[in-house]
């Protein structure tokens, strides 16, 4: 299941209010408003300035929604 | 260098035909995959894969001069099925494949403008898109025949020596003058101008564009370019089926997501050549890692073409000074001026050379005139775009389409041997574009110095984001039908992105609502009436009522009110920041 805190990253990134946006283990990209291909670098790179994690390109290039990401993040934080 | 003189065949086909015959090993196309092995065409596996497509597309009623509309995503047989609709004569149009967060609605109504100026007779898709398209060619007032299924079809059965002789009286009868394929620009609900080229300006572009980048059977492309896009389909595609060399093909939906693949697929083949829009140059330089480059080469490379928005000096800098460790030659570093009604190229800058820089004053050239200063506070770097390549001429115009002194600037007129032959069922606009003699007005601004090109800007409200147009009227159409937004009271515009190295969308729209909270709701409405019609707006500025300044005609001024919100800090609008 996706964590507040990676929630909050996305939210915060593209400018949304946490609260009233839905993003659940199945969303993908292109549902939530704003997170397009060219933010889509910046919301990674966030991701990975608030968890200390580095991610490489084909790792995110398999994550196809949301839980995929969160569990990348876990795999890296428990590395 | 290639022999252009000494290649064989007056249209598409016969060049192809021309390869698989004489060099029928050598590899045509390699299809990248990202988590698999490249799947490799040669010359001949892909002419005969085409013959097959070509015998079932005649079976089921494709005829010469058909528009064939192409919907399918990165596929190893989209390349045999495009050839062996030319093989017929027909015309293939590269459509993009819709991206998930695209209305079904929207995505027909797209379909139904491009079709009705086109004249689309048949739709080739994917089955996943069965339901969203059949709707669309089971209405009345639709010109699309069918749609079919090509990657279903079954290709392992022989061709008989009936049929190869019926295939080759086809391809006898297509004359090289004739049209050989139809691009769409950009755009969402009916904006789209369709280009119909000629086997023989598709031909000559090769040749005079290969002659200028002296292009040699020994270069090798590599491209994530989308093939709806005239720089993926011309420079990437066509330039190396009709030159005997091969291409690369990398899925642009993948290289966004990890754009480490181009370096990744250029090393393992040693590519030569590649074309990227600027903010590529931004994106990569700043995206990708040294763990990622690890044990990648970028030596190979001879020539990374700039094109399809403006080129910025910054990029380049930041490109060369992020890999250069990599084995990048600061000399591999060149532009292109292009666009589709010239099939492609107008100008490139020279093979072993890095794009010209000038430093220009800003207010000399804001009043069209070109004066050169060192003075840092004072100047802009404008990077050339090169020289004109054979069968292009171009003047600068001003706004009453004269040519203007060897020192100003203005408009981009350009004439080639390879121009469109004008926008099809869509005379209006051609007659805007074109004039009497042939001149075609590009709607971009720049300046020749020292014989090249510099392009600085649009005399056209387009906005160019990552090497797509958008035209604000999409947006503010659809931005005009969201809640509480006053209908008609919206502009589209775009912003310049430093940091990315492009333009992006912004909206100001008026609305009555005053709260902070309906403030919030109204911006992600917003978005998502961009994202319905496949547009990311990143920036809204809610305006309260008869904030916009109006135009002599009467419609919100979209220069006006850029410069207004750009320029002032005005407490009356709202925005996320």
């Amino acid at each position: 299941m996706i964590s507040d805190r990676l929630k909050k990253i996305i939210c915060d990134e593209l400018y949304l209010d946490v609260n009233e946006i839905e993003i659940t283990d199945e969303t993908e990209a292109p549902q939530v408003p704003g997170w397009d291909s060219l933010n889509h670098s910046n919301i990674i790179v966030a991701i990975e300035k608030d968890y200390g994690v580095r991610f490489k390109g084909l790792e995110v290039l398999k994550c196809n929604n949301v839980g995929a990401l969160q569990n990348l993040i876990n795999s890296k934080i428990s590395q | 260098m290639i022999d252009f003189s000494s290649l064989q065949g007056d249209t598409l086909w016969e060049r192809w035909q021309y390869f698989a015959q004489t060099t029928p090993d050598k590899e045509a196309i390699i299809h990248w995959r990202a988590a698999d092995e490249p799947y490799r065409w040669t010359f001949s596996s892909l002419l005969e894969t085409a013959n097959k497509f070509s015998l079932y597309l005649k079976n089921i009623g494709v005829k010469k001069g058909d528009v064939c509309a192409i919907i399918i995503r990165h596929n190893p047989y989209f390349y045999p099925f495009y050839l062996g609709i030319a093989g017929i004569g027909a015309l293939p149009s590269v459509l993009a494949y819709p991206n998930p967060r695209l209305h079904p609605d929207k995505f027909r109504q797209g379909l139904s403008g491009m079709a009705q100026r086109s004249g689309l007779d048949w739709i080739f898709t994917e089955t996943p898109l069965e339901d969203i398209i059949q709707p669309f060619v089971e209405d009345e007032s639709t010109t699309v025949d069918e749609l079919f299924f090509p990657l279903e079809w079954d290709l392992n059965r022989e061709i008989d020596q009936a049929a190869i002789q019926e295939l080759s009286e086809i391809r006898t009868a297509i004359k090289s003058n004739e049209p050989m394929l139809l691009q769409h620009s950009s755009g969402t609900t009916g904006l789209q101008k369709p280009v119909v080229l000629s086997h023989d300006a598709v031909l000559k572009h090769v040749e005079y564009y290969g002659k200028s980048i002296e292009l040699s059977e020994d270069d090798k492309i590599v491209s994530w370019l989308p093939l709806y896009h005239d720089m993926g389909l011309i420079a990437a595609y066509h330039l190396s089926l009709a030159s005997g060399i091969t291409t690369i093909q990398i899925d642009p939906f993948e290289w966004v997501l990890a754009p480490i693949l181009l370096f990744m697929a250029s090393s393992e083949e040693k590519a030569t050549l590649t074309w990227l829009p600027n903010f590529a140059y931004n994106l990569m330089a700043d995206k990708l890692s040294d763990e990622e480059m690890e044990d990648l080469s970028l030596e190979s490379f001879r020539m990374i073409v700039n094109c399809s928005e403006p080129v910025r000096s910054d990029s380049h800098k930041k490109f060369i000074d992020r890999f250069n460790k990599y084995g990048l030659k600061a000399n591999a570093i060149a532009a292109m001026y292009a666009m589709a009604e010239t099939t492609l190229a107008v100008t490139q800058t020279a093979t072993n050379k890095q794009a010209l820089e000038v430093s220009i004053d800003r207010e000399a050239l804001s009043n069209g005139k070109i004066v050169l200063t060192d003075n840092p506070l004072k100047n802009r770097i404008c990077v050339s775009s090169g020289k004109l390549i054979e069968g292009c001429t171009l003047k600068i115009v001003d706004d009453s389409r004269n040519e203007v002194a060897e020192d100003g600037s203005g408009e981009i007129a350009v004439k080639s041997v390879s121009m469109f032959s004008g926008y099809r069922n869509y005379p209006e606009k051609t007659a805007e574009v074109v004039d009497d003699e042939g001149w075609y007005y590009t709607g971009d601004i720049g300046f020749r110095y020292d014989d090249e090109l510099y392009v600085i800007g649009r005399k056209k409200d387009v906005i160019i984001v990552a090497g797509n147009n958008i035209y604000p009227e999409d947006v503010e159409d659809a931005v005009s039908k969201v809640e509480n937004v006053m209908p008609g009271r919206v502009i589209a515009f775009g912003e310049d992105d430093p940091e990315l190295g492009t333009e992006q969308v912004s909206v100001i729209a008026e609305t009555a609502v005053e709260s902070e909270e309906e403030m919030k709701h109204r911006r992600v409405d917003i978005i998502r009436a961009g994202m319905a019609i496949n547009i990311n707006i990143h920036e809204v500025y809610l305006a309260p009522p008869r904030w916009l300044i109006k135009s002599s005609s009467g419609k919100p001024s979209r220069k006006a009110n850029r410069e207004r919100i750009k320029n002032k800090n005005d407490e009356q609008v709202w925005s996320k920041k």
